[in-house]
């Protein structure tokens, strides 16, 4: 165990923070957070530290840091917190202050993909209603489907429904399990040509203005088509 | 629905943190019941986890951690998950979500739990369809 090195009381600013609508200084630091949050202690992560970092103004030390990413915001902690301190917001919060081109892995690569082609694969229109009809093929093949086929772009359906990019990658046998399930339900439903990814990579790089286009992005392929309910598994 | 398609598999039933905790503070209503409705339409031997609902045990692969290269850190996050999962005996566990789903078969092989089967909500549903043959 090492002892921490001090911090200059010149580097703390309790004002950076104060915008943000978080009640972050009403920590009773009672540690709830970090007893449940099944990371804490990796690489000293430990979210209660991160709020008192937060409430000390301690920017620099937080967006640089690797613990908003390998939190998974997944709300235990703020679920047990007694002063219902949003903390996955906090992480988001400080995940959105990364300069865009340090935002780790494939996260800011993806999204960037998905703003100019409307999918995070980058993948044209042809070959997304070409992988959709060969693996509607693949279920018409099947005893009690003959007959299915996949219907892109129809207007008026009950459902439109978008498509997490990995089922039309490395994991397209698990489209069937939902159009299966369609087909014997009678189920009215379409999938857009364009702009069909499921996923909104802005929610994990804290980058709003992006996750506003793409879900933008779905309403206009609801409007467009004039689909009555919307299934976005994703 | 053919109940008899996984007789004899006992499963388990996984809460995603968006569809449960978040879900509940978001939009005023966390997503508990009916998938566990729609699991007792498939199946009639399955257990929860434990803990389970609102104080479920994320699987350690949402926030876009799949996608971040830390991937050290992914698989020891989900040693929680993988421990409560392995306690309830169940040879399968149902997760209706992408992220969970892709997490549990990235990290069971780390876990000693190479045969546990990571079925989607819907593919369950699928599997148990009875369709009318020609």
């Amino acid at each position: 165990m090492t002892t921490p090195e001090p911090v200059s009381i010149n580097r703390l600013n309790p004002d950076q923070f104060k915008h943000w609508p978080c009640d972050q200084d009403h920590c009773l630091t009672c540690a709830l957070c970090s007893s449940t949050c099944p990371v804490s202690g990796i690489d000293g992560f430990d979210p209660r530290k991160i709020i008192r970092m937060i409430s000390l103004g301690l920017q620099t030390e937080l967006v640089e840091s690797r613990w908003p990413w390998i939190c998974t915001m997944c709300g235990k902690c703020e679920h047990v917190c007694p002063m219902s301190i949003h903390i996955p917001d906090i992480m988001r919060g400080i995940r959105s202050l990364r300069d865009r081109n340090q935002v780790p892995g494939i996260l800011h690569k993806g999204l960037e993909a998905a703003l100019k082609s409307g999918n995070n694969l980058g993948l044209p229109q042809e070959d997304f209603v070409f992988i959709l009809e060969e693996v509607a093929e693949e279920i018409a093949q099947e005893p009690g489907f003959e007959g299915f086929s996949v219907s892109v772009d129809k207007e008026g359906a009950n459902i439109l429904t978008t498509i997490h990019n990995k089922l039309v990658n490395t994991h397209t046998e698990d489209l069937k399990h939902w159009w299966k399930i369609f087909y014997a339900a009678g189920e009215d439903w379409t999938i857009p040509a364009e702009n069909w990814e499921g996923t909104n990579w802005g929610m994990f790089t804290g980058d709003d203005a992006a996750m506003k286009v793409m879900a933008g992005r779905i309403a206009e392929n609801m409007a467009r088509l004039k689909a009555k309910n919307l299934l976005w598994p994703e | 629905m053919d109940k008899s398609r996984f007789s004899g598999v006992l499963a388990t039933y996984h809460d995603p943190c968006n569809y449960g905790r978040k879900a509940e503070r978001i939009f005023g209503h966390g997503y508990y019941d009916e998938p566990r409705w729609i699991m007792s339409q498939c199946i009639d031997n399955w257990v929860d986890t434990y803990p389970t609902r609102d104080s479920q045990y994320c699987c350690g692969g949402g926030g876009g951690t799949l996608t971040t290269g830390y991937n050290t850190e992914r698989i020891f996050y989900g040693r929680k998950k993988m421990e409560q999962i392995q306690a309830t005996g169940a040879s399968m566990v149902v997760v209706p979500c992408h992220s969970c789903h892709g997490q549990l078969n990235a990290i069971k092989a780390e876990y000693g739990m190479e045969n546990l089967v990571v079925k989607y909500l819907w593919e369950l549903v699928a599997d148990c369809l009875i369709m009318e043959t020609v």
